[in-house]
C-alpha cells in the first residue's frame, strides 16, 4: 500500500460554454484530447490523482454538465469544494470577461479558503490572425488582484495542463489542516457498499 | 426553433428523477423551473431564501402553500441556514434507497444514520423498544405484552405470505390498531408505538394493509446498513436530493433552465412560450405540473432553536424522530410528526436545532396542535439539557479556604434542586405553512400533469409516482435507470472509503466513526 498520505479533494470547473473545460479535464485524466468532443463528459465526476513528494492528492472533478449555460449550477455544486479552475479562452475576449463573473461567483457561494486557478486555455488558437486575444498580461493582473494562480494552457497539444492541477495540489493545505476540515464533513454511510440483505430483524 | 423530445416543467423531486431517468435512456430533456432554485415545493432553501419565497408566495394564487407566517430573529446570518419545505427520512429497506443506489445520485450526497424514535407519552418521551434485544431487557414490558410483541414481529416480517393473509384480510381496511388488539392482545401504548412511531402512520383510521407495510419497512430496514433502521442526508432532505437527480440529468445530457418561467403552452403545436419570448418544441410529451388543490393538506411548523437536543439523538448522530399519537396533545385524532435535526446535518449552527412538525390535521385544529407540541418538546429538551442551567454564584458561596476560592458544595446542590430555568428556549426562527395536494388532472394527450402530495415524511411513493410517469412518457418503466455506467472509476467500486472524505485513512485510525457503520461486518453475513 502507498505509504504516502492520501486526500480527496473536490475540484469544480468553472467558465462559459465551449472555452474547453472537459477537454482540459480529458487530458488532465486520461491524456487525451477529441477534436469534436460532445459538450459533456459522461461521469458522475472523473477522479485523477497528483503525487506529491510527501502526500497524494485526489481530485474529484466535477464538471458543469452544461449547467452553467443558463446559470442553473445547484448549491450542491460548489459546497465543500476545496479548489476550482476557472477557466476562459484565450481568443474569446467576452470569455475572459464571464471569467470574472465566476471568480465572483465561487468568492459568494464556495468555502473562502477555497483555491483557485485561473486558466486561458486554447493558447494554441491564439496568433495574429486569429483576431484578438487575451493578453497574458490581463489574465495575469486579475490573477494577482484576486490571488489566484494563473496559466495559459492548450488541452489540444497538453502544454501546461498537468501543471494546472499540480500547482493547485501544492497551494491546497497540508493534511493536518485538512483533517480539521473534515471534522465538518464526517465519514457517512457508503452506499455503494453491498447492504446486509440478512437484515438484523427480530425474526 | 428550439425542440426536445421531452420538456419538463418544475423541478420538484419527482420530475427531477423523471429527468434524469429519460436523459439516461437518451431522450433529450429540457428541464424549465420558474425558481432560481432547484427542487420546487420540496426545496432546501437558506433563511434568506426563505424570505423571499414567503413573499412570492404571498403574491401567486396558484401557488399550494397558504398561510404562510415567517418569524426571523435579528442576530442570525440568515445564508447559515438550510430549511427543507418538504423534510424526509429515508429507511434502509426501501425503493428509495434502491434508486439511490441504481442511480449512483448517492455519490452527491452524504448521507447519516437515524436510529431515534421517540413516541411521546405521559410528558416523556421513550425510546423505542424494536428490536428483539429492547423487549427482552425492556424491565417495564410485561411478559405477556413481551410475547405478544414479539409474536405480531414474527408475523409481520412475513405478513404477505399465503399461510399469514388468512390472519389480517379480514383487517384489511380496517383499522391497524384495531387489528392488533384483537389478533395479538397488544396494548394500546405499545400498539401506538407500532403504527405511529414505527410505521409513522398519521391517523387511528390507518388501514391495517397500509399499517402492515410500514411496520415492516421498519423492522425490515434495521441492519441494512447497521444497527439504524432510517437515515437522512446532509443538508437538506428531498431538495438536496433533487439537486443530486438534477446534476445526474445534466450529465446524461438534459439542458436545465432555472428562473425561467413558462408563459404559454400549445399542445396542438407541441411548443411552449417561456417569459423571454423563447419559443421551444417538444416532440413527445410535455410534463407540467397540475395546479388543482385537493383536499388534503398539510400543515408545518419549523422552528429553529438555541439548543442542540443531543439528549434526543443516538451516540454521534444528529437526527431524531418525536412521534405525538392521537389522545397526547389535547386530544389530537392524527400524529403529529417532528424530525430533529441538529448542527451535523448542517442545516443550523452548531448549538442550535431545526425541528420540523407537521400534521395533516386541518385548520384551526391542526394549527393549535402543531403549537402544543411545540410546547411539549420546548419543555423536554429545557428539562433534559441540564448543562445549559446557567447556575449564578453569588459571593456567599464562595468560601475562601488556605486562600483559595472554593464554591459551596452544599449550597451548589441546593440551586441545582430548586433550579427553574430563567432562559426560554430562544427561538432563532419560526416558519409555519400549510400545503395543499394537487391532483393531476389530464390535459392533452401530450401533455402529462403531475400532482404532489408532501404528506410522507419518508420517500415513500415516490419512486412509484416517478415510474409511472416515465412509463406515461415511455411506454413502460422497463429502462427506468437501466443504465450501464461505464464511465465509472473502477478503483472506486467497493471501495469501502467514505466518498467526500478527505481523512488519510492510512494513517488515521478514525476513532469518531461509529462502530456500525463498518460494512466490512455487513458484508460477512
Amino acid at each position: 500500500m502507498d505509504a504516502k498520505p492520501q486526500t480527496s479533494v473536490k475540484l469544480v470547473l468553472l467558465g462559459e460554454a465551449a472555452v474547453g473545460k472537459s477537454s482540459l479535464v480529458l487530458r488532465f485524466v486520461s491524456n487525451e484530447f477529441q477534436e469534436h468532443k460532445e459538450p459533456t463528459i459522461g461521469a458522475a465526476f472523473l477522479t485523477q490523482k497528483c503525487q506529491l513528494p510527501n502526500r497524494t492528492i485526489k481530485f474529484e472533478i466535477w464538471d458543469t454538465a452544461g449547467q452553467e449555460r443558463f446559470a442553473s449550477l445547484a448549491p450542491m455544486y460548489y459546497r465543500n469544494a476545496q479548489a476550482a479552475v476557472v477557466v476562459y479562452d484565450v481568443t474569446k475576449p467576452a470569455s475572459f470577461v464571464k471569467a470574472r463573473h465566476w471568480v465572483s461567483e465561487l468568492h459568494a457561494q464556495a468555502s473562502p479558503d477555497i483555491v483557485i486557478a485561473l486558466v486561458g486555455n486554447k493558447v494554441d488558437l491564439a496568433s495574429d490572425d486569429n483576431g484578438p486575444r487575451v493578453a497574458t498580461a490581463e489574465g495575469q493582473a486579475l490573477a494577482d488582484d484576486e490571488g489566484l494562480l494563473f496559466l495559459e494552457t492548450s488541452a489540444k497539444t497538453g502544454s501546461n495542463v498537468q501543471e494546472v492541477f499540480t500547482a493547485l495540489a501544492n497551494k491546497l493545505p497540508e493534511p493536518a489542516a485538512a483533517s480539521a476540515a473534515t471534522q465538518e464533513t464526517p465519514d457517512h454511510i457508503d452506499l455503494s457498499a453491498a447492504p446486509n440483505k440478512q437484515a438484523n430483524c427480530a425474526c | 426553433m428550439e425542440e426536445y423530445d421531452v420538456i419538463i416543467y418544475g423541478t420538484d423531486l419527482v420530475q427531477s428523477i423523471v429527468g434524469a431517468a429519460l436523459s439516461w435512456q437518451g431522450v433529450s430533456v429540457l428541464h424549465v423551473d420558474k425558481s432560481p432554485y432547484y427542487g420546487g415545493a420540496s426545496a432546501t432553501l437558506s433563511l434568506t431564501e426563505i424570505k423571499q419565497w414567503v413573499e412570492s408566495n404571498n403574491n401567486d394564487p396558484s401557488s399550494p402553500f397558504d398561510d404562510v407566517k415567517l418569524y426571523v430573529s435579528r442576530n442570525i446570518d440568515t445564508s447559515k441556514y438550510s430549511i427543507d419545505l418538504s423534510p424526509r427520512i429515508i429507511f434502509s429497506a426501501s425503493d428509495f434507497i434502491d434508486l439511490l443506489r441504481t442511480s449512483r445520485v448517492y455519490r452527491y450526497l452524504t448521507i447519516k444514520p437515524l436510529t431515534m424514535f421517540h413516541t411521546y407519552k405521559d410528558d416523556f418521551f421513550d425510546k423505542l423498544a424494536s428490536t428483539k434485544e429492547d423487549i427482552f431487557t425492556d424491565q417495564s414490558i410485561t411478559v405477556q405484552t413481551k410475547r405478544a410483541l414479539l409474536k405480531f414481529m414474527r408475523f409481520v416480517l412475513n405478513y404477505q405470505s399465503e399461510s399469514s393473509l388468512p390472519i389480517w384480510t379480514d383487517f384489511k381496511n380496517r383499522p391497524i390498531a384495531e387489528f392488533l388488539q384483537a389478533k395479538f392482545k397488544i396494548d394500546p401504548i405499545y400498539s401506538n408505538e407500532l403504527v405511529y412511531t414505527l410505521g409513522l402512520c398519521p391517523a387511528l383510521a390507518t388501514p391495517t394493509s397500509v399499517g402492515l407495510h410500514r411496520i415492516k419497512k421498519y423492522l425490515t430496514s434495521m441492519g441494512v446498513f447497521g444497527s439504524f433502521p432510517a437515515m437522512f442526508s446532509l443538508h437538506g432532505g428531498p431538495g438536496e436530493i433533487a439537486q443530486g437527480f438534477c446534476r445526474s440529468g445534466a450529465v446524461g445530457g438534459a439542458v436545465y433552465r432555472l428562473h425561467s418561467d413558462v408563459s404559454s403552452v400549445d399542445p396542438d403545436t407541441q411548443s411552449i412560450v417561456l417569459d423571454d419570448g423563447t419559443n421551444i418544441k417538444y416532440r413527445e410529451k410535455l410534463v407540467i405540473p397540475s395546479q388543482q388543490q385537493g383536499s388534503r393538506e398539510v400543515r408545518r411548523l419549523v422552528a429553529i432553536v438555541s439548543n442542540d437536543c443531543k439528549p434526543w439523538f443516538g451516540e454521534g448522530e444528529s437526527a431524531a424522530v418525536v412521534v405525538f399519537p392521537p389522545g397526547t396533545l389535547e386530544g389530537n385524532e392524527t400524529a403529529v410528526q417532528c424530525l430533529i435535526f441538529g448542527a451535523e446535518s448542517q442545516q443550523c449552527q452548531s448549538g442550535q436545532a431545526v425541528w420540523y412538525l407537521s400534521t395533516t390535521e386541518k385548520g384551526a385544529k391542526g394549527k393549535k396542535e402543531l403549537e402544543l407540541a411545540l410546547e411539549k418538546l420546548e419543555s423536554a429538551i429545557l428539562r433534559e439539557s441540564t448543562e445549559d442551567f446557567d447556575i449564578e454564584v453569588s459571593e456567599e458561596d464562595v468560601i475562601l479556604r488556605n486562600g483559595t476560592p472554593l464554591i459551596s458544595s452544599v449550597r451548589l446542590g441546593q440551586s441545582l434542586k430548586d433550579f427553574v430555568p430563567r432562559e426560554k428556549l430562544q427561538y432563532l426562527a419560526k416558519l409555519q405553512y400549510v400545503q395543499h395536494e394537487t391532483i393531476a388532472n389530464p390535459v392533452a394527450d401530450n401533455v402529462i400533469p403531475i400532482g404532489s402530495s408532501a404528506f410522507d415524511i419518508t420517500y415513500d411513493g415516490i419512486v412509484e409516482q416517478a415510474k409511472k410517469i416515465f412509463s406515461q412518457i415511455t411506454g413502460s418503466d422497463d429502462d427506468f435507470f437501466n443504465v450501464d455506467f461505464e464511465d465509472e472509476d473502477e478503483e472506486d467500486i467497493g471501495e469501502v472509503k467514505p466518498l467526500g472524505s478527505t481523512s488519510n485513512s492510512n494513517s488515521n485510525n478514525n476513532s469518531n466513526a461509529e462502530p456500525e457503520l463498518t460494512f466490512g461486518d455487513a458484508m460477512e453475513v
